[in-house]
This record gives structure tokens, C-alpha cells and sequence, in this order.
């Protein structure tokens, strides 16, 4: 066997057995287990970025288990999943070594570990698989991992928000299983790659939109992503930043980018919904007091724009919204982590009383910024890049009252995340007694997030020529 | 390394070795910072004296590359702020009230880089770039000049009004360069866009208002004077009065000339708002108590007047606005320069409590009156011939109004700068400003050049038209005429009607201020109708930024808000409330009761015969 192929099958099968050892792991010493779980994170990711020469060469890496009635197990390495799962990978891996500190804190730790990385290889499990049957296997896995974490606190409070993450997603997934069913009825397989250049009808078309609306937490499916917040933030950083919400945008461009030619009625109903999603999330961010809320309403927002730029259905808009995910994950994660250790400093979510916190935490508040200023997509940062090329691409799409939306949308960005800065950092203090500066650890996570987001806007050609070389190999139907 | 490239890396890379350096190290950040900006100066000078030139790098995807380039106007543009930055980081040598030195140098040589790539670059995305990477050091200029929370709210307020607009711009330029099919500012001006059609006007006003609000223009100004008050003089000598001003000016130029054929309907746009601009600010300036704030006010009713120059469409008009760009800069940083030396030596900038200054302070005081009386357009100093051109260019066009609003504006400039000046250094002195000094000679040095600037630029006019002016004309493709000469024409007579004006009115407010120079303004301020006016101005009412921020924006999002929850009914609450319903009502007939069982089937049974009976029996 190649070794590309072996390194395809590591990278998802590592993981997804590698969270069932962690119990045993934690038998023999609570360090064994930290090691081994962090060791699992960045095995991962060495296996899925070793991935990233061959599929730049041109080349892509399949190996199938076979399973009758044209079920098989087939994971495909092509530029998408390879880009995807290098993303998810390292972002998993920072959020582990981040968890050595944070979560030492706290009871069922090994559960955590077992969990965030069952969570990891079903992601790759799923972004790998060119099967749709098989997608929809990890997606309900990557659904019942998120269930456990969000619920990591007992309370019944945090069970009930975990019961609805997982209510609603289900509830999507089911949803887009009806889809899938259709296409294996229309087509006789549900091989992406036998698919490629399909047509799709709207009902099947629809029905896996409503999977991936809710996934990916766009309305109308969105409130389940701010309740999930009751989560410890390694996890929201997980599930809301880099990986899970992830899930739905890389369904959409696997499935309607590099798969099927959506038809174009679809598309704009897309850009409708995105748009009137970046609005209302940006709004309630303005509103919510609670730091983890407010992030994630503005992960909410900024999720809509990787749609606007899928959706487009033109190059520029396909490549800055792959360019959007990289750029977002990195960020949003730094932004989590963040209010981690603010949270766990601070004794409390409500920004009413933080307030002054940048005299006492200097390194998370200059990491906080530089994330920030990534996510509203300001220059020198990454962030810019991406941004630019979704209003390019949907600027040539010419759909004037989506770009106005949108145009609305990015100014509140601004907005909520100037003022989270402020009431966080800056304004008057708000009856705390002057927290600590995060653990050692903690602090390099997310400063090292915040540095990433500076390199890739210093170094934003070698994303930018991979994600357009991806585009013009892969795409379907883009201008 | 080319050569290009030095204005914006050298300076990136001092910056953020001043990083490295102990904050208790006595004078090495500012030599190093002083050194990176004249380096970087003389670099931008020898670039303009080279031809032009243009490296280009590939950049975001195979579309669009970085490419900067060095026409002739790009070229004036780098050598000012070039300048700028190495008068400032000068004078800011000895200047405290400017918060830690490290991050103030920091953002210094960040913004004279960022600025340097912007009017370098040639690509529009590149110009963006650099342009919206401002920001920041905006940002951090303003928030770390003081400690107070002031200082963090206007660094917001300046950072939220720019970001917006940026946004705009960034969006117009998008467009643009979509319709242009590319995003070379060079290769467009060979096939210039018209404004024939809805998405083209659209693109042009949103490069319009990236450029004017960075300019500094009405209705976009509002942070220049909160950041007169909560930062400090060596910031607003720097950013709002030279750097912003000659980026928003130079794009401005670029989109109106070299990028877009404005029409009539633009035309008029552009000159509402130049006139506008200059007369509100203006207004502002005339009634402010407080020396820096007062230069602020100025600093947004100047650019009125370039943005009237270049409104005119005309070669006169557009000389005159270029020209009044450098020509504001040069003497509204001089002034910036001269409130931060009183201040530093005064210990206040409040007009109350200063006076008679000029005998303990006869340099900054010269200083003072040279740039004063270029800004109120006194011939022969820089301002008064870049005023004369706008005011021809402004009569060609026809609309005279807008040559009247501008006059008007010089009166009411020369005014406040009377006032300002008595104030200050003449009248009594307070008996507390006994002891006071001149500046230290690294102020009075940078102050000196600049205000000899301004006697150069006017009694040397042909100069800087020659060198400066006429060859940026030539890079937006204008042809012109002779554009300079001093006639004593009828412009020239109602130059000197209006300072006699000023004069007049000045001795008319001291007599009704009761010989207070601080209170000779008050027969203005509380006239009837703009009692009541500059009441409300007061109360921020005019102010979008706070109103948007006080009222707007929390409406907006409520409103958004009750979406979201609205949604969250939908999908939490209505199923969770249903299945409930649902679970409770046949729970209530699950009660183990055999009698009601059997109801409940003959019930069912009946119900079923019906149906069936109803649709024509079994079959």
C-alpha cells in the first residue's frame, strides 16, 4: 500500500480508535493520558498535512472497504478534504494542548479527552469520506461527541442546551438523510466521485440544506450554537470556532461546490438566507452580555459569509470562502480560548463586569485584539484576504441587495467586536478583583492562534494559489 | 533590495525592533525612530527624483498581484509623508503627554509605512491594503496617548467611523474593479469608467466615501476633535492633520480623475460637500474654548476646501485642491505643533487660561502667526495661492454660490484664528504663566521648517507648482495652463475685503466679550437661531457617529435581536412545547381506567364505521 493511502487511513482511523484507549490510558496515570491524548491531536495533523504534497502534485489518494448494495467505506484525499481536515487537525491539536491547563481544573477528564478526540477522527472520518451514506455516518458521530461535551457540566441547565444541540442537529441530519436517500434513488450510488457534474433536483437539494442550515447553525436553525456557550470553552472553541460548525460549510462546498451543479434558484435562496443570518446574529451579538454568547453569535455571522462566498457561484467567491474557513477557524479558535481564560480568571461570562481586564491579562488582551482584527477581517491579517474575496466574488455575482446585507453585516462585525474589546479590556471595571494572567500554556495557545493569523496575511499567497488551484481543479459550475 | 520598497519596509522593521528596546532606555527609541523616518525621507526623495518606476509581486491568486509604482503624483505623495513623519518623530523627540514612547514611535513608523504603500501602490487591492492596515495604529495611537477612558473611547469612536468606512471603500472597489476587469489603478485610466449606469455610480460613491472620510470630511470628521482633546498634539499633528488628509485627498483625486468621468450630478455632489464641510466645521472651529480642539475643527473645515477644488472638474481647481492638500498639511501641523509647545510649556491649551505668551515664547509664537495667517489665506503665504486657485476653479464651473460659501469660510477662518492668536500669545498674562519658557530646540526645529515651508510655498509658489503640482496633474492625464503668477485682480481685492472683515469682527466681538480674546466669538456663538444651533451641536445631536451609536444601532439590534429569539421559538420552544402538549394530553387518557378504555375504542370504532360509510362502504 502507498504510502499517501496508509497516511489517509491513519489520519482517520488514529483517531476514532485512538479515543477509546484514552480510558486506558487514564488508568495507567492522569500525564500518561494528556500525552497521549495531545499526541493523538498532532498525529493527525502530521498525517493529514503530509496528505498536502500530493494533492498540491495534482494526485489524490482513494482506498475503499467495500460494503454491499454500493455502501462502501471510501476515503478520498483530494485538495478539499486534505485542506479541510489539515485545518481541523491543527486547530484540535492547539485546543488539546490548550486543555492540558484548562481542564485540569475540572471532573470526567478523561471522558473529555476520549470525546474531543472521537470528535476529531469522526471530522476527519467525515471530510474524507466520497461517500454521502458514509458522511452522514460521521456527522451523527461528530453530533453525538459534540452532545457529551457541551453537556460536560451536569447541571440539568447544561444538559438541557445539549440536548437541544444535539435535537436540532439530529433533526437536520435526518433531514438531510431523506436528501441523500433521493440522490441514491435518482443515481443508484452515492460515490461523490461517479456523481461529479450531476445535476440535483431542489427537493433533494433542500433537504440537505436543512442538514447543513444546522449544522452549521444558520437561521433559521442558528440559537442552538450561543446555548451551547454552557460548554467549557475548549469545547465551544472546538465545536463553535474551527471544526464542527465547519461541518455544514464543508458539506456545501463538498456536495453543491465540487460535487453537484446546484441549480441556481437554490443558490440565490442561499445567499438570501446567509445574509439575513449574518444580520440577525450580528444583532443579537450586540445585545448578549455574555462574552461566549456574543462569540458565538459571531461565529454565526461569519459563517454566513462562507456561504455568501460558496454560494456566489464564481471562482473568486468559491476560493476567498475556502480561504474564510482557514482564516476563521484560526481566529475564532484564538478568540474562544480567549474568553477561556478570561472566564476561568474572571469568575464570570457577563462583560458588565469585566471591564479594565487588559492591565491585568496583557497577553490575552493583545491576543484578543489581534484575533479580533483577523475576524473583522482588517489588513495585515488574514482575516482581509478572505474578506476581500467573498465581496469580489459576490460583487461579480451582481445580487445587489444580498451585497448590501452583507455590506450592513461586516459593518456590525465591527461593531459587536470593537465593543466586546472595550467592555472587556478596557472600560471601567466592573467589580473584579484584577484576575490573573492566564497559565503559561493557555496564554501560548492563543497567542500563537493570534500569530498564525498575522503569518498567513504576510504569507496570504501560498494559501491564496492553493485554495485557487483547488478552485479550478475541482469546481463545478463556478464562473 | 529595490529601492521602492524601502519607504515601507525600513520603517516596518525599526518599529517593531523599538519593540525589543526596554521602555527605561533614555533616548535610543527615539534616535532609532527619528533615524528609520529620515532614512526613509531621504529614500522617498530619491525616488521622486528617479523616473518612474514599478515592481510588482504575485500575490492573492493568479488575478492580482502587488504592484507598486512610482508616478509622479504617488512620488509627492511619499516625500510628504515621508516628511511629515520625520518632522514629527522630531519634534515628538522632547514631547511628553504622549503616552509611552515605545508604542507612540511604534505607531509613528507603522503609519508612515502603511501610508508610504498606499500611495504607492498601484493595484487597487494593494492600496486597500495598506489604507484599511491604518487602522490599527489609529487605533492604538489615540488609545495609548492617554490612560484616561476618554482616550479608549475615541480610540473606538476613530477606529468604528474609519472602519465603516473602509468597508465602503473596500466594496468599491471591489465593484470596481469587477466592472473595469482589473484592479490596476494604471490600466483603468486607460479606459476610464463612466457614471452611465446604477452599479458604476454605486462603486464611485463608495470610493467617495472611503476617500472623504479618511480625508476627514463632514459627515465623517466627528472623531478629529474628540481626539484633539484625548490625544495628543504629536498625534494630531501627525494623522488627522498631514497623513489622512494626503491619502484622502490623493484617492480622492485618483477615483474623480483617473479612475471614473465624473458627470454634472457628481460634479455638484462633490462641491456640496466641499462647501459644506468647510462651513460647518468651520462654524465648530469659531466658538471651541480649547486651543487643540479649535486646530481640529480647522483641520475638517481645510479639507472642504481640496475636496471643492478637486470637485470642479477642472485643471485650476484640481491644482488648487493638490495644492492646498500639501499646503494645509504643511501649516496645520505647524499648528498642531505650537498648542503641544504650549502645552508642553503652559501646562493647558485652554484659551481661558492662557495669554501674552509671545515674549516667553517668541519662536513658537512666530511660528504661529506664519501658519496662522497661511491657513486664513493672508498673501503672500502657501494657503492664499492654493485658495485662489480653488476659488478660480470654482468660478469656471459657474456655481458661484460655492465661491461664496468658500469666502465666506476664510472670513470665518481668519476670525477664529484671531481670536485664537490674541488669546494666546498676546493680551495679559496670566500671573501662574510668570515663569513660562520656550520649547526645547528639537520642537522649535521642526516647527521652523515647517512654518518656512509655508513662506517658501507662497512667496515661491512657482515652486512647488513646478515640481510638485504640475507633475501630479500630468500623472492623472490633465493638461493644463499656467497655473500660478500673483495678480492683483478682484480676487486679490476681496482677499483683502474679507481680512478686513475678520479684523472688523474681531474688534466688534472683543468690544462685546469685554476685551476678553477667548470671549470674542461669543457675539457669533450666541446669536439668535445659532444660539440654539450650536446648543444642539453641544448635545452631539449633529454627530452620526454618537447618534447612530446612542439610538441606531441599539434600535437596529433589538429589533434583530427579537428575530433571534423569534427563531429560537421556533425551533426550542413551539416543538418542545408540542411534544409536550402532545405527551400530556394522552397521558390524561392513559389512567388505567378499564370503563374509559372501552369507551375510548367504541369511541374509535364509531368514528371509523362513519369515515367508512362516508366514503361508500367497504368495497
Amino acid at each position: 500500500m502507498d504510502l499517501p493511502i496508509q497516511m489517509l487511513i491513519t489520519a482517520v482511523a488514529v483517531p476514532v480508535f485512538g479515543a477509546f484507549l484514552i480510558p486506558i490510558a487514564a488508568k495507567v496515570s492522569v500525564p500518561t493520558r494528556n500525552a497521549f491524548a495531545v499526541l493523538l491531536g498532532l498525529f493527525t495533523f502530521f498525517a493529514a498535512a503530509s496528505l498536502m504534497k500530493l494533492v498540491v502534485g495534482g494526485q489524490t489518494a482513494s482506498w475503499t472497504l467495500a460494503f454491499p448494495r454500493g455502501f462502501d467505506l471510501i476515503l478520498h484525499a483530494d485538495m478539499l478534504s486534505v485542506f479541510m481536515a489539515s485545518i481541523s487537525a491543527f486547530v484540535s491539536a492547539i485546543i488539546l494542548i490548550y486543555s492540558l491547563d484548562y481542564i485540569s481544573h475540572y471532573d470526567n477528564q478523561t471522558e473529555y479527552y476520549a470525546m474531543v478526540v472521537l470528535f476529531l477522527g469522526s471530522m476527519m472520518g467525515l471530510v474524507f469520506s466520497a461517500s454521502l451514506l458514509w458522511m452522514y455516518v460521521f456527522w451523527e458521530m461528530t453530533g453525538f461527541a459534540s452532545w457529551r461535551l457541551v453537556g460536560f457540566f451536569r447541571s440539568d441547565k447544561d444538559v438541557a442546551k445539549a440536548n437541544k444541540t444535539i435535537l436540532v442537529t439530529v433533526f437536520g441530519a435526518l433531514c438531510m438523510l431523506v436528501g441523500i436517500i433521493m440522490i441514491y434513488f435518482d443515481y443508484g450510488t452515492l460515490d461523490l466521485r461517479a456523481l461529479h457534474g450531476q445535476a440535483i433536483s431542489y427537493a433533494a437539494a433542500g433537504f440537505i440544506l436543512v442538514g447543513i442550515l444546522s449544522k452549521s447553525a444558520t437561521l433559521p436553525f442558528s440559537t442552538w450554537l450561543p446555548d451551547a456557550g454552557v460548554a467549557p470553552s475548549t469545547v465551544t472553541s472546538l465545536l463553535h470556532a474551527a471544526v464542527l460548525v465547519k461541518i455544514g460549510v464543508y458539506a456545501y462546498a463538498r456536495i453543491f461546490g465540487v460535487t453537484f451543479a446546484a441549480p441556481d434558484g437554490f443558490s440565490t435562496a442561499v445567499l438570501y438566507i446567509a445574509g439575513a443570518s449574518a444580520l440577525v446574529s450580528a444583532g443579537a451579538a450586540l445585545i448578549d452580555t455574555d462574552i461566549k454568547r456574543i462569540i458565538a453569535y459571531s461565529t454565526i455571522s461569519q459563517l454566513a459569509f462562507i456561504f455568501l462566498g460558496l454560494a456566489s457561484g464564481n471562482k473568486t467567491a468559491f476560493a476567498g470562502a475556502l480561504l474564510y474557513i482557514l482564516m476563521h477557524s484560526i481566529a475564532k479558535a484564538g478568540l474562544f480560548l480567549c474568553a477561556g481564560i478570561i472566564e476561568q480568571n474572571a469568575h464570570t461570562k457577563d462583560i458588565n463586569q469585566m471591564g479594565g481586564l487588559f492591565s491585568s491579562m496583557p497577553v490575552t488582551g493583545a491576543a484578543f485584539a489581534l484575533c479580533s482584527l483577523s475576524v473583522m477581517g482588517i489588513p495585515p491579517f488574514g482575516g482581509f484576504f478572505s474578506k476581500f474575496m467573498v465581496f469580489s466574488g459576490a460583487a461579480q455575482n451582481g445580487n445587489l441587495p444580498v451585497l448590501l446585507m452583507f455590506l450592513a453585516g461586516a459593518v456590525m462585525t465591527l461593531l459587536y467586536l470593537v465593543r466586546l474589546f472595550y467592555k472587556i479590556f478596557l472600560g471601567e471595571p466592573g467589580g473584579h478583583g484584577n484576575p490573573k494572567e492566564g497559565s503559561y500554556t493557555m496564554v501560548a495557545s492563543v497567542m500563537a492562534l493570534a500569530l498564525i493569523g498575522l503569518a498567513l496575511g504576510a504569507l496570504i499567497y501560498y494559501p491564496s494559489a492553493y485554495t485557487e488551484l483547488l478552485t479550478n481543479n475541482l469546481g463545478v459550475n463556478l464562473q | 533590495m529595490n529601492l521602492i520598497l524601502i519607504p515601507i519596509i525600513l520603517p516596518i522593521v525599526s518599529a517593531l525592533a523599538l519593540l525589543l528596546i526596554s521602555e527605561r532606555t533614555r533616548y535610543l527609541k527615539e534616535l532609532l525612530a527619528i533615524c528609520a523616518s529620515v532614512v526613509s525621507l531621504l529614500a522617498a526623495a530619491n525616488i521622486f527624483l528617479l523616473p518612474a518606476q514599478t515592481v510588482s509581486y504575485a500575490w492573492l491568486g493568479s488575478a492580482i498581484s502587488f504592484t507598486l509604482s512610482t508616478d509622479t503624483l504617488s512620488a509627492f505623495l511619499l516625500l510628504a509623508a515621508g516628511l511629515f513623519s520625520a518632522a514629527i518623530s522630531i519634534y515628538s523627540f522632547s514631547m511628553p503627554n504622549k503616552g509611552p514612547a515605545k508604542w507612540f514611535f511604534f505607531n509613528l513608523l507603522m503609519t508612515q509605512a502603511f501610508a508610504s504603500g498606499a500611495a504607492l501602490a498601484d493595484n487597487m487591492v494593494a492600496m486597500l491594503f495598506f489604507w484599511e492596515g491604518l487602522l490599527v495604529f489609529l487605533y492604538t495611537f489615540i488609545a495609548l496617548s492617554q490612560t484616561t477612558y476618554a482616550a479608549k473611547r475615541t480610540a473606538m469612536k476613530a477606529f468604528l467611523i474609519n472602519g465603516a468606512t473602509d468597508i465602503c471603500l473596500l466594496v468599491g472597489i471591489t465593484i470596481t474593479g469587477y466592472i473595469a476587469g482589473t484592479m490596476s489603478m494604471s490600466e483603468i485610466s486607460h479606459n476610464k469608467l463612466t457614471l452611465d449606469y446604477g452599479w458604476s455610480v454605486f462603486a464611485y460613491v463608495l470610493l467617495l466615501i472611503g476617500a472623504v472620510s479618511k480625508a476627514g470630511a463632514f459627515p465623517f470628521h466627528t472623531w478629529i476633535p474628540d481626539a484633539a482633546t484625548d490625544s495628543s498634539a504629536s498625534f494630531m499633528a501627525f494623522v488627522p492633520a498631514a497623513i489622512d488628509k494626503l491619502l484622502g485627498i490623493y484617492f480622492l483625486a485618483r477615483a474623480s480623475i483617473y479612475l471614473f468621468v465624473l458627470n454634472g450630478t457628481m460634479q455638484l455632489v462633490l462641491m456640496t460637500l466641499g462647501a459644506v464641510t468647510i462651513l460647518v466645521a468651520v462654524m465648530m472651529a469659531l466658538v471651541q474654548k480649547d486651543y487643540k480642539r479649535l486646530l481640529s475643527y480647522h483641520a475638517v473645515s481645510q479639507t472642504g476646501y481640496m475636496i471643492l477644488g478637486i470637485g470642479t472638474l477642472n485643471p485650476i481647481g484640481i491644482a488648487g485642491g493638490l495644492f492646498h492638500m500639501i499646503n494645509h498639511a504643511t501649516y496645520k501641523s505647524c499648528l498642531f505643533m505650537t498648542s503641544g509647545s504650549v502645552e508642553r510649556q503652559a501646562g493647558t491649551t485652554d484659551l481661558s487660561k492662557l495669554g501674552g505668551l509671545f515674549r516667553a515664547m517668541p519662536v513658537t509664537g512666530l511660528c504661529f502667526i506664519i501658519a496662522a495667517a497661511a491657513i486664513s489665506g493672508i498673501a503672500p503665504l502657501n494657503g492664499f495661492f492654493s485658495k485662489e486657485l480653488v476659488y478660480k476653479g470654482t468660478l469656471d464651473t459657474g456655481y458661484t454660490i460655492f465661491f461664496l460659501a468658500a469666502e465666506l469660510g476664510s472670513f470665518l477662518t481668519l476670525a477664529s484664528f484671531l481670536k485664537l492668536g490674541h488669546s494666546v500669545f498676546f493680551g495679559v498674562r496670566p500671573e501662574n504663566l510668570k515663569e513660562t519658557k520656550e520649547a526645547p530646540f528639537s520642537m522649535l526645529l521642526p516647527m521652523l521648517g515647517l512654518a518656512a515651508i509655508c513662506v517658501v510655498f507662497g512667496f515661491g509658489a512657482q515652486l512647488p507648482i513646478n515640481w510638485f503640482i504640475s507633475p501630479s496633474l500630468e500623472a492623472l492625464n490633465i493638461r493644463h495652463g499656467i497655473l500660478t503668477g500673483f495678480h492683483p485682480d478682484k480676487l486679490y481685492f476681496l482677499s483683502v475685503i474679507v481680512i478686513l472683515a475678520a479684523v472688523i469682527n474681531h474688534l466688534l466681538g472683543l468690544a462685546a466679550g469685554g476685551g476678553k480674546a477667548d470671549k470674542a466669538s461669543d457675539h457669533i456663538h450666541y446669536a439668535p437661531v445659532l444660539k440654539e444651533a450650536y446648543a444642539m451641536a453641544e448635545r452631539r445631536v449633529f454627530d452620526i457617529y454618537e447618534v447612530g451609536m446612542d439610538r441606531v444601532v441599539p434600535a437596529f439590534s433589538y429589533a434583530l435581536f427579537k428575530v433571534d429569539r423569534f427563531f429560537d421559538w421556533v425551533i426550542d420552544t413551539a416543538p418542545s412545547g408540542a411534544a409536550g402538549f402532545l405527551g400530556n394530553t394522552s397521558r390524561r387518557f392513559h389512567t388505567g381506567s378499564y370503563p374509559l378504555y372501552m369507551a375510548l375504542t367504541l369511541a374509535g370504532a364509531i368514528i371509523y364505521i362513519l369515515l367508512l360509510a362516508s366514503n361508500g362502504g367497504l368495497k
